[in-house]
């Protein structure tokens, strides 16, 4: 005994298919730049945390100076040129490029006082605003993607 | 606190202070975090940085993850071996769970610094 199965509409689905495959780049670097920005508003808002001032001691390390954190805030975390990759596309959110920065006559690279802030020093206490805010954003910023890319899909589908 | 925090943290800090038999000789640890400056060759930093993550349940967190850091200090360019000892301290309490962060030089202490984050439930 045989059952005869039939589906009709396979050439709409060919056609949709098709469609999904042309705007899946876009789509995929759309979504990575909507949760690039989630990421970088979220490390802008851990900067603002910053505490500021000299240690607790007279001897003891210092925290970071008015002028740095206002360096930090002032360039904020940018987000990289994508790299593609065949099917993947990635970037990275960070001070990376950006740039130097006066503080009292000397020219610094702003990526070292993100650093020395972020990882302290010998001399400067340890403030890690960026990885924490990559713990808290990560979560946020696969959500938007995510919700991003089921919207602009659903779109297309429709 | 979780236990394999405790565990981590009580063998870093062992390292630290030459509780730990694997160290010929000690690595000494600035109290209180930052607070104090040690002048020493090497010197070594423990700490719990934030809460990482947490697993909710019945309006409660079931458990928790933590992420910390330890950080080396050295005028020696290979640590004086410090490096060596940390990394298999993490390796043996929290395989897979760490990595090296940070590795710079001070230019105005003439410290290498090294920094490992690690995250522990």
């Amino acid at each position: 005994m045989a059952y005869e199965l039939k589906v009709d509409g396979m050439a709409e689905i060919s056609e949709m298919l098709s469609k999904l495959e042309d705007a899946a780049p876009a789509v995929a670097a759309q979504a990575l730049y909507e949760g690039a920005g989630i990421m970088s508003e979220e490390i802008r808002n851990a900067a603002a945390e910053i505490r500021t001032g000299p240690g607790p001691t007279r001897e003891s390390a210092r925290y970071a100076t008015p002028a740095e954190k206002e360096a930090v805030l002032s360039v904020g975390a940018g987000i990289a040129r994508f790299n593609k990759n065949g099917t993947e596309v990635d970037t990275s959110v960070g001070y990376r490029n950006s740039g130097y920065i006066d503080i009292d006559g000397r020219t610094k690279p702003i990526p070292l006082i993100v650093n020395s802030i972020n990882s302290g020093t010998s001399f400067m206490h340890k403030q890690p605003f960026v990885r924490k805010a990559a713990k808290s954003g990560g979560a946020k910023a696969m959500s938007r993607m995510q919700s991003y890319i089921e919207d602009a899909f659903g779109k297309i589908t429709k | 606190m979780c236990s394999q925090y405790e565990a981590l943290v009580a063998a870093l800090k062992a390292l630290t202070q030459g509780e730990a038999p694997a160290a010929v000789i000690t690595l000494p640890m600035a109290e209180n975090e930052w607070d104090t400056r040690p002048q020493y060759e090497s010197y070594g930093v423990v700490a719990l940085d934030f809460e990482a993550d947490a697993l909710r349940g019945d309006n409660q967190k079931v458990d928790t993850a933590y992420e910390g850091s330890v950080d080396l200090f050295s005028h020696a360019k290979d640590g004086a071996g410090w490096v060596t000892l940390i990394t298999e301290t993490l390796e043996a309490y929290c395989d897979g769970c760490w990595s090296l962060n940070s590795h710079v030089f001070e230019r105005g202490t003439g410290l290498f610094h090294w920094e490992w984050t690690f995250e522990v439930v």
